[in-house]
């Protein structure tokens, strides 16, 4: 009984932390959802939309590099595949432009399983080179293929609107993050993350490590793929291999390690800080915000392998042990 | 058909792919001896690249004497990135070592790149010696001058590696640590210094490369990864660690570039390694580097 | 216990040794005086292997102290002691498969010392293995399990060991080539060099050691002389595959 009565005493005490974090969590969104009504300033809203985009490329990185534990340097041409679908359906052929945008995920999905079959066949860093050079021979084809501008035609740039986008990409972001959210409730997440582990010990004990890396891809690719779709329709002209560039593999690599491989705060907090400090750098010189990243990144994975999220964790636990 | 245009694109394609080699070769060494997969080669031979170019337009030192200078600077920035960086993942078990090196070594790849563009801007930069340009030319076929040495260089380099790895002491133990590493500390070689001198002899390598690049082609900071996806190409088809056969494959990619124009055009020409590059993986899955 | 006039070369002192976190050896001693043959038997994952690697610095112990002539060796690292005379054969022979028979024996003298003797060490060793010297440019991959064991062997006298640790050199060979193996180890002990053998081929090593070890689940089991080792009834059971006459008869 006494037992008892201590263990949920203890207990409260996280749970009363929990509830601090999601009353947090709520208000943020809160506060997101409404900064385009409190707000006209184009520059406020451009940024914001910048770390949803971002925050969606890292969380949906991170399903397949964190958790399922495949280094993807590729991740690029699921962006890249998202944008090119949907700036085909919605600007050229007329579609309307949800059909265009689900189209986005789907087609990038559809590529992600076809190349992950044989990709997967690669194990660690040669799964890490391997698609590296398969995103950066579909760049320079499209490069090839498509080499002129791709501008959005009259009547849609005479319609556009910053508000639908900033909206699409909050809402976007949340999705991904709440589907990482949800994953670890799921058996097949279990079956992933042991594929991480150890990927003989997991098939010894009968789960299928290409089914189950399969499905982490199959989520990466998915939200990649529609983070690609909202790059088409806010973007007023790009060159079509831009999204198919090797920065959008590496950024989000970059977001997620310095905030926390493998976890669902990582990556969030990893993109926020990312373009916030690009964001402040910008005035000055572009170049010391990579390079800032760079000698984070290997600080990282030197001496803090969990990133934001392990500091943190090990600060309060200082600050508990000290009390 | 004039077989003439043809000829030429080989003659260049061999130039192009003796590069190739060297740039591969330091690669090839590090991770055969160390297992530490060094995706920043590249940018060690952009600098090597900047190294000549500014010795040359300061100083005026000829590109290729300059080498004297080049590349025992960069030897001793692979000696400082060895005991400040990969120290510290060369005692981590193989899976994990390799793994972290690819990260650090891209984390290194932004730094030098962005370093590249504070020190130097992002401007394109060549070497114009006063034979630039100029070349000889047997039945109608070019043969420039500086792309001619740039060969020879490669070569020598190629042979003095060679000697050293075959015929010395040091050497030796380089190659027998590559083979079992466990196997050679029972031998009495200090396996850790060996890593010192693999690692600082392969960034040499690079340097020697990056004053070939800047003599032949152009140096930007951005080119670093271009750079090391072309040596991975030519190492992952030599078979990891086997440094002659690296230089072979280098000279092979080039030819097959050089022919693959007449097949898909020039546009083409990067997508053909890249494409080699995913097949020789996929047919051998743990690559040609395993030696299973 | 007969005490030796040479001192004690290689000491022991109750080591425990850990692959992460699975102990593999708890409080382990052991002592291998100057000029003797101690052999270590025992089943396979006793830890005879992994004592061997604690000794040669490739998995130095947790707790505990090994002692080389008085010198602390616990921690340090394989080339360091080698330098002090103490050399292992490693299980599976780890040779450099791509290098030549005379490259390998080369790579054995590395050290300052072994290297400025080399010409002389290599004579002799070609004396005790005369098909080393026929091979001497084969690349030592394609040599046969026996060729490979006997360059293995040379390989490490090529560093002037005084003591020779031996893990199962036997493994995987012909019982002739075995006869071969255990017979150099004879001579190479006749001129000085002390040698530390683990073996599951009991019979053989027994006769040829002075003073056994038996190792079981981590920890030393039994320890005496060799020739009592042959007549005890558990080593018998266990270790030589000899039931006794009684149960034989019950069947």
């Amino acid at each position: 009984m006494r037992a008892a009565a201590i263990a949920s005493r203890i207990a409260a005490y996280p749970r009363a932390g929990q509830a601090l974090i999601w009353a947090g969590v709520i208000g943020l969104l809160f506060v997101a959802a409404l900064v385009p009504q409190f707000t006209d300033r184009r520059d406020t809203i451009n940024l914001l939309f910048l770390v949803y985009l971002y925050v969606t490329l890292a969380a949906s990185w991170n399903i397949l590099g964190g958790y399922a534990g495949q280094v993807n340097l590729g991740h690029a041409a699921f962006f890249g595949i998202g944008a090119l679908t949907t700036r085909t359906l919605w600007a050229e052929e007329g579609f309307p432009f949800l059909l265009a945008f689900l189209a986005a995920g789907l087609a990038s999905m559809a590529f992600a399983l076809v190349i992950g079959v044989p990709t997967f066949r690669l194990r660690g860093v040669y799964f890490a080179i391997g698609t590296l050079a398969m995103a950066e021979a579909l760049r320079i084809t499209v490069g090839n293929l498509l080499p002129n501008l791709s501008a959005l035609p009259g009547p849609i740039i005479a319609r556009y609107d910053l508000e639908p986008r900033y909206y699409l990409a909050l809402a976007l972001a949340i999705c991904t993050a709440a589907t990482v959210y949800a994953l670890p409730a799921t058996r097949v997440s279990l079956g992933i993350l042991a594929v991480r582990e150890d990927e003989d010990a997991a098939q010894a004990s009968g789960v299928n490590p290409l089914t189950h890396k399969l499905l982490a891809l199959a989520l990466s690719s998915l939200f990649a793929g529609l983070a690609g779709g909202l790059f088409a329709y806010y973007h007023v002209s790009y060159y079509p291999s831009l999204p198919f560039s090797t920065t959008w593999t590496f950024d989000p690599v970059l977001a997620t390690f310095v905030g926390g491989i493998g976890t669902l705060a990582g990556p969030i907090i990893g993109a926020a800080f990312f373009i916030l400090v690009r964001e402040r750098l910008a005035v000055e010189l572009v170049e010391v915000h990579q390079l800032i990243f760079g000698v984070l990144f290997i600080i990282v994975v030197l001496v803090l392998p969990g990133g934001f999220v392990e500091a943190w964790s090990r600060l309060t636990g200082l600050l508990r042990f000290r009390r | 058909m004039n077989l003439e245009p043809v000829v030429q694109n080989l003659v260049f394609g061999l130039f192009v792919g003796g590069l190739y080699g060297i740039a591969a070769v330091g690669l090839s060494l590090v991770f055969g001896v160390m297992k530490v997969l060094n995706v920043a080669h590249g940018s060690l031979v952009m600098l090597g690249g900047y190294a000549t170019y500014w010795a040359f337009t300061s100083y005026g030192i000829d590109p290729f004497l300059a080498l004297a200078i080049t590349a025992p600077l960069l030897f001793l920035l692979g000696l400082a990135l060895n005991l400040g960086l990969f120290r510290f993942v060369t005692r981590l078990p193989e899976d994990d070592k390799i793994k972290n090196s690819l990260l650090i070594s891209f984390g290194l790849t932004l730094v030098f790149e962005n370093l590249a563009i504070r020190l130097w801007t992002a401007d394109e930069r060549a070497v114009q010696t006063s034979y630039s340009g100029e070349g000889f030319t047997v039945a109608d076929i070019v043969f420039p001058y500086t792309r001619m040495s740039g060969l020879v260089v490669a070569l020598a380099a190629i042979l003095i590696l060679h000697v050293f790895l075959t015929r010395t002491y040091t050497g030796k133990a380089i190659r027998a640590t590559s083979q079992d590493w466990e196997a050679a500390s029972l031998m009495g070689i200090d396996v850790q210094r060996t890593y010192v001198l693999a690692f600082a002899l392969g960034t040499a390598l690079a340097g020697v490369a990056g004053a070939l690049v800047a003599v032949g082609y152009t140096v930007t900071p951005a080119i670093g990864l271009a750079w090391t996806l072309k040596a991975l190409v030519v190492v992952v088809l030599a078979g990891m660690g086997s440094i002659m056969g690296a230089f072979g494959a280098g000279i092979l990619l080039g030819e097959a570039e050089a022919l693959s124009v007449y097949a898909f055009g020039a546009s083409y020409r990067e997508v053909v390694g890249l494409v080699l590059f995913i097949l020789v993986l996929l047919v051998r899955p743990q690559g040609l580097f395993g030696r299973r | 216990m007969h005490i030796w006039a040479w001192g004690i070369m290689l000491d022991v002192h109750a080591i425990s040794v850990a692959y992460g976190d699975l102990q593999a050896l708890w409080e382990v001693s052991l002592r291998v005086q100057e000029g003797e043959i101690v052999v270590l038997i025992g089943p396979n994952g006793a830890g005879k292997t992994t004592l061997m690697r604690a000794v040669a610095g490739l998995q130095p112990p947790f707790r505990g102290r090994i002692l080389i002539d008085g010198w602390e060796a616990q921690g340090q690292p394989p080339h360091r002691i080698v330098e002090r005379g103490v050399v292992l054969v490693p299980e599976g022979r780890r040779l450099f498969p791509g290098m030549t028979v005379l490259e390998n024996l080369e790579m054995g003298a590395y050290g300052r010392n072994p290297r400025r003797l080399r010409e002389a060490t290599l004579r002799r060793v070609y004396e005790i293995f005369p098909v080393l010297h026929e091979r001497r440019d084969q690349a030592a991959g394609t040599l046969s399990g026996g060729q490979q064991q006997m360059l293995a062997i040379g390989r490490a006298l090529m560093s002037l060991p005084r003591l020779l640790l031996l893990d199962e050199p036997s493994l995987g060979l012909a019982p002739l080539v075995v006869r071969d193996i255990f017979e150099v180890l004879r001579q190479v002990n006749a001129q000085g060099v002390a040698v530390l053998l683990a073996e599951q081929n009991a019979q053989m090593a027994l006769e040829l050691a002075q003073r056994a070890y038996i190792l079981e689940q981590g920890r030393v089991a039994a320890e005496g002389a060799a020739q009592d080792m042959l007549q005890a009834d558990h080593v018998r059971k266990a270790y030589l595959g000899q039931v006794s006459p009684i149960v034989e008869a019950s069947k």
